[in-house]
């Protein structure tokens, strides 16, 4: 694997800071009662969204959850898709009939995460096995959390994709908490990883809060799987550091456990690397602040302009 | 596919005692001989309509498995397990009147095959969207647990039915709860055409339990001694509250997925294997060079059995199909439903619309005997 240009890494950093600037704005409009609904935030898991979307190439597909926004961004929205989405405008992705992320483009190799966690395994595999059918070398890649895995779809997705040899990549986001069931109810495992010997499927753990080490597991296994190599699981360990939504205060969190994994920040941690090794220097970071800092408000203010769609429109598109 | 030879444990299975070895020969010959009754008899004679599904070959699995059950213990079949309804202790009767439809069967003539069950005896029926048993399973675990009297549940499923989701989602339950609960994979090497190559990745289904943190094994299923062996362990294990294991027994499918099913797909060498392995065959073999058993008594032993079941067809025979105006009678809720107790609060109003029905209600009631 090659390694990484200073301005690849500047990308990557650029991606984890936006995804958080998106992250942190989506609350404040929430607290504002512009968007309605559930806002699930991403804090803490940034690193798993980029590292894994960013390792892909253009032509493969994701299936994200609810805290991949990270990875919707890469893979080419932009902020204002996101927020006109959220405050259910018609300029939006799902033309305001959808205030959350369930929205996705085959066409950008996006599929719309399924509220029904667990699910987007036996899809996502069979959109990688159409790929196969059809002679094109493209990797479909897919993200369950630690509840999700306990579920029946993903049980009969991952046996599915290994009889096949498929090329999908099932990230594992164990975030510690499903819900309020913290993952020692869910599972007798002490890692999630041991699953893939069920089935067959090659398993990695990885530190989900070292974009570089999500990054280089990703790409490994998807070099091997469009190469015919077949599916792999990657599990990657990090914290929800905040409630399962915007509407639950977690006060069952531990706060000692908060605390240990707020040292661990996968922002903090890629900032420093970047600077003790001399790859970023202050005013490059400076200039990724404000750059991000107008791409926010640029497409909030954009987003909080448009129009709502009309009533009269409220059954279009319903029946198909 | 083949069995090798030496299963997943490479220890030789301590043998139970004389008593319990002549029992479990008993039932494995019956079974053989009823279900020979059942898919080759009755079924060509159109005495049995629609779906028979056997298991021959694979009756070791039934047997060496029930017979270790105590009483308050629960077994959930599947439809190769024969033998575990009648040890537990349903009448030959009773399930050849249930095969023929008849009214006074334990489904009352609106099943034919083996989708009968008894909380007494500690019997849950065939569900047949199949794996949907286990997380049943996981239920009745539950309850044993917390009655706290060590007793334990078995369930049985296919190679087939490992790979749909229920299993998956009672098996990680069952680990994360510590349930007493058995998960038995019968592999007989096909669900229905499709082979094991293209049911899972992997050599053996045996890593399938640390996937979910329980033990797994995975044995020699046409050697009953074997069976008999790896399930004392597994039972043992969950009497003394250490949990859940998974158990496949690899096996041959020796008929096709159910009567009829021609089964061309299955290649000749398999069959071969499947008839030199019989199990029955090799537990008489045992019996025999150990001097448990002379060649002269398993005889007498067939003669027996062959009775039992001509008189058991024959009184079921004489039993009257069920009348067509009965058909509806057991498809809504009657007066038997466990909420109709009377420890529910009632208004006036459906007291009296209660009574009016006992006087004109036929009202089927399960069998007192069950």
């Amino acid at each position: 694997m090659k390694a990484l240009t200073r301005s690849q890494l500047h990308e990557i950093y650029y991606y984890l800071r936006l995804n958080r600037a998106v992250d942190e704005q989506l609350v404040k409009l929430y607290r504002q009662g512009k968007v309605v609904g559930g806002v699930y935030s991403s804090l803490g898991q940034e690193a798993i969204s980029v590292g894994t979307a960013w390792a892909l190439s253009p032509q493969d597909f994701i299936g994200p959850m609810i805290r991949n926004v990270g990875a919707m961004i890469v893979r080419g929205y932009k902020p204002r898709d996101i927020f006109l989405q959220y405050m259910a405008r018609q300029g939006g992705p799902t033309a305001g009939r959808d205030a959350n992320t369930h929205f996705g483009d085959l066409r950008r190799g996006v599929v719309a995460p399924i509220s029904m966690l667990g699910e987007l395994v036996p899809v996502m595999a069979g959109v990688a096995l159409a790929a196969r059918l059809r002679g094109e070398k493209r990797v479909a890649l897919t993200y369950v959390g630690d509840g999700a895995t306990s579920t029946g779809p993903f049980h009969e997705g991952m046996n599915f994709a290994a009889v096949r040899k498929l090329p999908i990549l099932i990230i594992v986001e164990n975030n510690r908490w499903a819900y309020s069931t913290p993952v020692e109810k869910q599972t007798a495992l002490r890692d999630i990883a041991e699953k893939g010997k069920a089935y067959g499927i090659p398993a990695t753990i990885v530190d989900g809060n070292d974009v570089l080490a999500v990054y280089a597991a990703t790409r490994a296994a998807a070099d091997r799987a469009r190469q015919g190599g077949g599916p792999a699981l990657i599990e990657c360990k990090t914290m929800r550091m905040k409630g399962h939504a915007e509407h639950d205060d977690a006060s069952y969190v531990p706060k000692e456990q908060i605390e240990k994994w707020r040292k661990r920040d996968p922002i903090a941690r890629f900032e420093k690397f970047l600077f003790t090794k001399r790859l970023m220097t202050a005013d490059e970071k400076a200039a990724i602040d404000t750059r991000i800092e107008k791409e926010i408000r640029e497409d909030v203010a954009f987003a909080e302009a448009s129009p709502f769609p009309a009533v009269e429109e409220a059954a279009r598109p319903v029946w198909a | 596919m083949t069995i090798s030879k030496k299963p997943g444990t490479t220890r030789k299975p301590t043998a139970p005692d004389a008593a319990t070895l002549t029992r479990m020969l008993y039932y494995l010959k019956l079974t053989r001989e009823a279900e020979y009754r059942i898919e080759r008899v009755l079924y060509r004679q159109g005495k049995i309509v629609g779906g028979v599904y056997v298991g021959r070959g694979q009756e070791a699995i039934g047997v060496g498995s029930a017979i270790q059950l105590k009483e308050d213990d629960v077994v959930l079949p599947s439809h190769r397990d024969f033998s575990s309804f009648v040890i537990r202790g349903f009448r030959l009767a009773d399930v050849f009147a249930n095969w023929m439809a008849r009214a006074d069967s334990p489904n009352r003539g609106r099943d034919n095959t083996l989708h009968i069950g008894s909380l007494k005896l500690g019997v849950i029926p065939i569900i047949s969207p199949l794996g949907a048993t286990c997380p049943v399973a996981c239920g009745v675990g539950l309850v044993l647990k917390r009655r706290g009297r060590g007793n334990v549940a078995l369930v049985h499923f296919g190679e087939g039915t490992s790979s749909v989701g229920d299993v998956h989602e009672a098996m990680n339950l069952a680990a994360v709860m510590k349930l007493p609960v058995l998960f038995i994979c019968n592999n007989n090497q096909y669900a229905y055409s499709t082979p094991t190559e293209k049911q899972y990745a992997v050599q053996s289904l045996v890593a399938r339990g640390p996937a979910y943190g329980m033990p797994g094994t995975s044995s020699d299923g046409m050697d009953v001694l074997t069976v008999y062996d790896t399930v004392r362990r597994a039972i043992a294990r969950a009497r003394a509250g250490q949990g859940p294991s998974f158990l496949e027994f690899k096996t041959y499918r020796m008929t096709g997925h159910s009567a009829h099913d021609a089964a061309e797909y299955v290649p000749k060498i398999h069959l071969r294997a499947g008839t030199q392995r019989d199990p029955i065959q090799r537990l008489e073999k045992f019996l025999v060079a150990r001097k448990i058993l002379t060649r002269q008594r398993i005889q007498e032993l067939e003669r027996t059995i062959n009775q039992e079941i001509d008189g058991a067809i024959a009184e079921a025979e004489a039993r009257p199909l069920p009348a067509g105006e009965t058909a509806l009678e057991g498809v809504y809720c009657g007066l038997d439903c466990w909420w109709e107790r009377p420890s529910v609060v009632r208004s006036p109003l459906s007291v009296a619309a209660e009574a009016e029905v006992r006087a004109t209600h036929n009202g089927l009631r399960t069998p007192d005997k069950y």
